[in-house]
């Protein structure tokens, strides 16, 4: 598999002149400005392949959104390379703009005063797009995320997550190849999350989609991406495929048991009990220091075992533990 | 470069069509608009009535002034209403959903708005052209040639004054107030301008260029006013993309002042 | 996404005294604070009335210097500092139009709906402090203005009269304004109505020129008015200074204040009836 974008030591830094206080700070600030330097991106590099979904994670300000900017052409870096498709983005903007798909949690890309479907036909002449075919692919994605009585009304009206659909609907309408996500589910319900989490894999999954995205919320990570990039303070911390990402920082494994009796007490070493509802047990494997099966076979053995539910931990915990032991 | 024009021409007529969706207010706008300019031109009337010449400007002179320059800010308010507020929408950090689609920026911060009131301006300024202002007939097409003119410099002007957001935070009340003294020094006879001032209304607020000038040309027409005219136009716009580029491109490097995110 | 420009005004953190003196003092003590802070917008009124007054300078000396055969005959001295005088009032009064529509049109105002009465005037006294700062800034500008041209200034007592009617005369357009942004109730933009209001200040109010150049009947109309009240006559004593003319004038502003104090009020109760009835 090809790579589809390829980043080197890609850096941004924004210089600011720090603002003055009142109109005596502001005099002072116009005339000798004292200077700022951030660094919101220092140094990183990565590739990723066609097809693979890859989430970008970080605490606020870790240079998420600007990586996810630079990629799609919107910002110029301060130094480094990088290549989408073989394009250089911010030098090749408007021919990148064809091929990839942009979606901003917190802006939009369509005409908010307007009804919905005047903004998709403003989009299929801005995308150059054949009216047959465009027809077709839009009336298939009205369909699959149910916004076909929506489509009189301004988006700016519509509910954020009603938006939110609209807004990736757009982002398909040119059937681009790549998908750049900007913290997508930012603002939205549970089941509007679950509905866009869900499009986001099956797009990936039928089209080939190759998907990038940045979010917040674990859970986004956990059921779309196959792959997460962790940046923190501007520099690359982790790169894996999900699964390993889980399995190396933690070790461990949670199981929870239901049973007759109010607890369960296994003894055996690498076991922590966590705080739960009487008739529930719940432990955390230190898988390193005993295997889930013997922890299950000293469970069972006692008899009164109602239900077991074996799981890796929460993403949560793993972002957590990797924000904490790299900030040292 | 044709594509540019039917693009900009479909966004524009849905930003027309907006405008025009709720009938009351639109009445309402376009209404009170009218008769706005009504009593302004009353107030013109009754200048001329009691002062009848100023500076070699009679009523009719002023009459083709305020024709002009109503119906040149009709039609930016109605086909190009997106410059108002330009300041605001860049400041706003709204170019960065702008910059991933293949098409000009500029074009889709222009035919974004369409001004309801505007309308009452270019119906004001076309009747004020046709039965006050002593044209003949057979001067529509230059008459069209420069209300093109006049409306292309004024557009550019505008746009540098928002383009002023790429750089500045204040820009928003900065470039408003600039394209209202822009109005205002282009509603005046230009006799009464003398000194530093012709020089500013011939460069900064290029009132000399979108009104004084094209009156000059429809009373006076000559080869000579038609080429300053067309020199005008020329520089004008070359500054305007110019400026507009260079703040873009700033924008592009991360180095302009955007509020909320 | 079309929006008005209106400048947001802090709340103070604990109300004062409901309907008392104080709460309005202090209302009024904040609206000029706030006005003070946001210096670069006061900077460009103050821009604004710098260029206007170029203009209309020009415009009055050129009238002044050519003497056309069959014109109106200009007051000696001409009519800039009488302009001066009306723009001075006109630029240092803020929208609170803009205000009331903001409030009436977001809902903000059901915070308030239990004690009505305190809104409104609360609102105006602020504004009236937003005037007091504006119109201290924009003096000053036309001040310096005035020193500058090198023209006649009028004699000391001139300065009093115009400076008290100049007030009392903003106060009058705050109020006319109050009354236009509450239309808001009814219309979704105020700005046709404010236009229209602002419009009958420059003719019937004199703005760019007095209304005693007006055809008789238009004057007399236009004296009466309170746009006059808001304009003409303090306009009027840079041109003829005269303490019956100062006492008259002020008599018509104080009724005029009354008056549109009392309409301010009905539309308001007006205004809430149907809030309560349909909602905004």
């Amino acid at each position: 598999m090809s790579a589809v974008i390829t980043v080197q030591d890609l850096r941004k830094s924004y210089r600011y002149a720090k603002r003055g206080r009142g109109l005596i700070g502001a005099l002072r600030g116009a005339v000798a400005p004292e200077h700022q330097t951030i660094a919101a991106v220092d140094g990183i590099s990565f590739e990723i392949a066609a097809g693979e979904r890859v989430a970008i994670i970080g605490p606020n300000g870790a240079g998420k959104s600007t990586t996810l900017k630079i990629l799609s052409g919107i910002l110029e870096p301060s130094a480094g390379a990088a290549r989408v498709f073989g394009l250089v983005p911010w030098l090749q903007r408007k021919m990148l703009a064809y091929r990839i798909g942009v979606v901003f949690g917190q802006r939009s890309q369509l005409w908010g005063e307007l009804p919905a479907r005047d903004s998709f036909a403003l989009l299929r002449r801005i995308y150059d797009q054949d009216a047959a075919p465009f027809a077709r692919r839009l009336d298939s994605l009205v369909e699959r995320f149910e916004v076909g009585d929506l489509l009189g009304q301004p988006v700016q009206r519509m509910s954020l997550g009603q938006r939110m659909r609209c807004e990736i609907i757009a982002s398909l309408l040119h059937a681009p190849s790549l998908l750049f996500l900007d913290e997508p589910t930012i603002g939205l319900d549970i089941t509007a999350k679950a509905a866009i989490r869900d499009f986001i894999t099956e797009q990936a999954a039928n089209e080939g989609q190759t998907v990038v995205l940045t979010s917040h919320d674990t859970r986004d990570i956990e059921l779309v991406c196959d792959r997460v990039i962790v940046i923190n303070a501007g520099r690359i911390v982790v790169d894996q495929p999900t699964d390993q990402l889980r399995r190396q920082f933690l070790g461990r494994k949670l199981v929870t048991l239901q049973s007759a009796a109010a607890r369960i007490v296994i003894d055996l070493p690498g076991i922590q009990v966590r705080p739960s509802a009487p008739h529930t047990t719940i432990l955390e494997v230190d898988t390193r220091l005993v295997r889930v099966e013997q922890v299950i076979a000293a469970a069972l053995k006692d008899g009164g075992i109602e239900d077991i539910t074996i799981e890796d931990p929460p993403m949560e915990e793993v972002v957590r533990e990797i924000y904490a032991s790299t900030h040292q | 470069m044709d594509r540019l024009i039917v693009n900009y021409l479909h966004q524009a007529a849905a930003a027309m069509r907006t405008s025009l969706a709720d009938r009351t207010n639109f009445a309402l706008q376009m209404g009170g608009m009218t008769l706005n300019n009504g009593f302004f031109l009353l107030m013109w009337f009754l200048f001329f009535k009691g002062f009848h010449r100023i500076g070699g400007w009679g009523g009719s002179d002023v009459a083709v002034l305020l024709g002009l320059m109503m119906t040149i800010f009709g039609v930016a308010g109605v086909a190009f209403g997106g410059y108002r507020d330009m300041a605001a929408t860049i400041l706003s950090g709204e170019v960065d959903a702008l910059l991933t689609q293949p098409k000009s920026v500029l074009g889709r911060l222009l035919s974004r708005d369409s001004m309801a009131s505007a309308w009452g301006d270019f119906v004001t300024g076309l009747i004020v052209l046709t039965g006050f202002a002593g044209l003949r007939w057979s001067q529509a097409p230059l008459l069209a040639l420069m209300i093109g003119v006049g409306l292309t410099i004024y557009l550019a002007a505008t746009v540098m004054f928002g383009s002023l957001a790429f750089w500045v935070r204040g820009a928003r009340s900065l470039a408003r107030d600039l394209a209202d003294f822009l109005v205002m020094v282009s509603s005046y006879p230009g006799s009464i301008f003398s000194g530093p001032s012709r020089w500013i209304i011939f460069s900064l607020l290029p009132a000399g260029f979108v009104v004084l000038t094209p009156v000059r040309m429809l009373r006076a027409p000559s080869v000579e006013t038609l080429a300053v005219l067309a020199a005008a136009v020329a520089v004008y716009v070359a500054l305007a993309l110019s400026v507009f580029r260079l703040g873009l491109a700033r924008y592009r490097r991360g180095a302009s002042p955007v509020m909320g995110m | 996404m079309k929006s008005m420009p209106a400048p947001i005004s802090r709340r103070p953190a604990a109300a004062p005294s409901l309907n008392s003196a104080h709460g309005l003092i202090a209302a009024a003590r904040m609206g000029a604070a706030g006005t003070l802070a946001g210096w670069p917008v006061l900077l460009g009124r103050g821009g604004f009335y710098v260029v206007a007054m170029s203009i209309l300078a020009a415009l009055w000396d050129k009238v002044a210097a050519e003497r056309v055969p069959h014109a109106l005959v200009l007051p000696a001295g001409g009519l800039v500092i009488y302009v001066g005088v009306t723009e001075w009032i006109m630029m240092s009064t803020p929208a609170i139009h803009l205000r009331l529509e903001d409030d009436i049109r977001s809902g903000a105002l059901e915070v308030h709906l239990l004690r009505p009465k305190l809104y409104l005037a609360q609102k105006i006294a602020e504004t009236v402090g937003g005037l007091a700062a504006r119109t201290s800034v924009i003096a000053a500008a036309a001040m310096a203005l005035l020193l500058v041209s090198g023209r006649t200034v009028p004699a000391p007592a001139a300065w009093v009269y115009i400076v008290v009617l100049g007030l009392v005369g903003g106060v009058i357009v705050v109020l006319l304004y109050a009354v236009t942004g509450l239309c808001a109730f009814w219309i979704r933009r105020t700005m046709p109505v404010y236009l229209i209001v602002q419009k009958m200040l420059f003719l019937l109010g004199g703005l760019f020129a007095p209304v005693s150049f007006y055809p008789r009947w238009m004057a007399q109309v236009s004296e009466a008015s309170p746009f006059a009240a808001a304009l003409y006559w303090p306009g009027v004593q840079a041109l003829h200074p005269s303490a019956s003319l100062f006492w008259r004038a002020l008599g018509l502003q104080l009724i005029w204040i009354g008056l549109l104090s009392g309409l301010a009020a009905l539309v308001w109760r007006a205004g809430l009836r149907k809030i309560l009835r349909q909602g905004v």
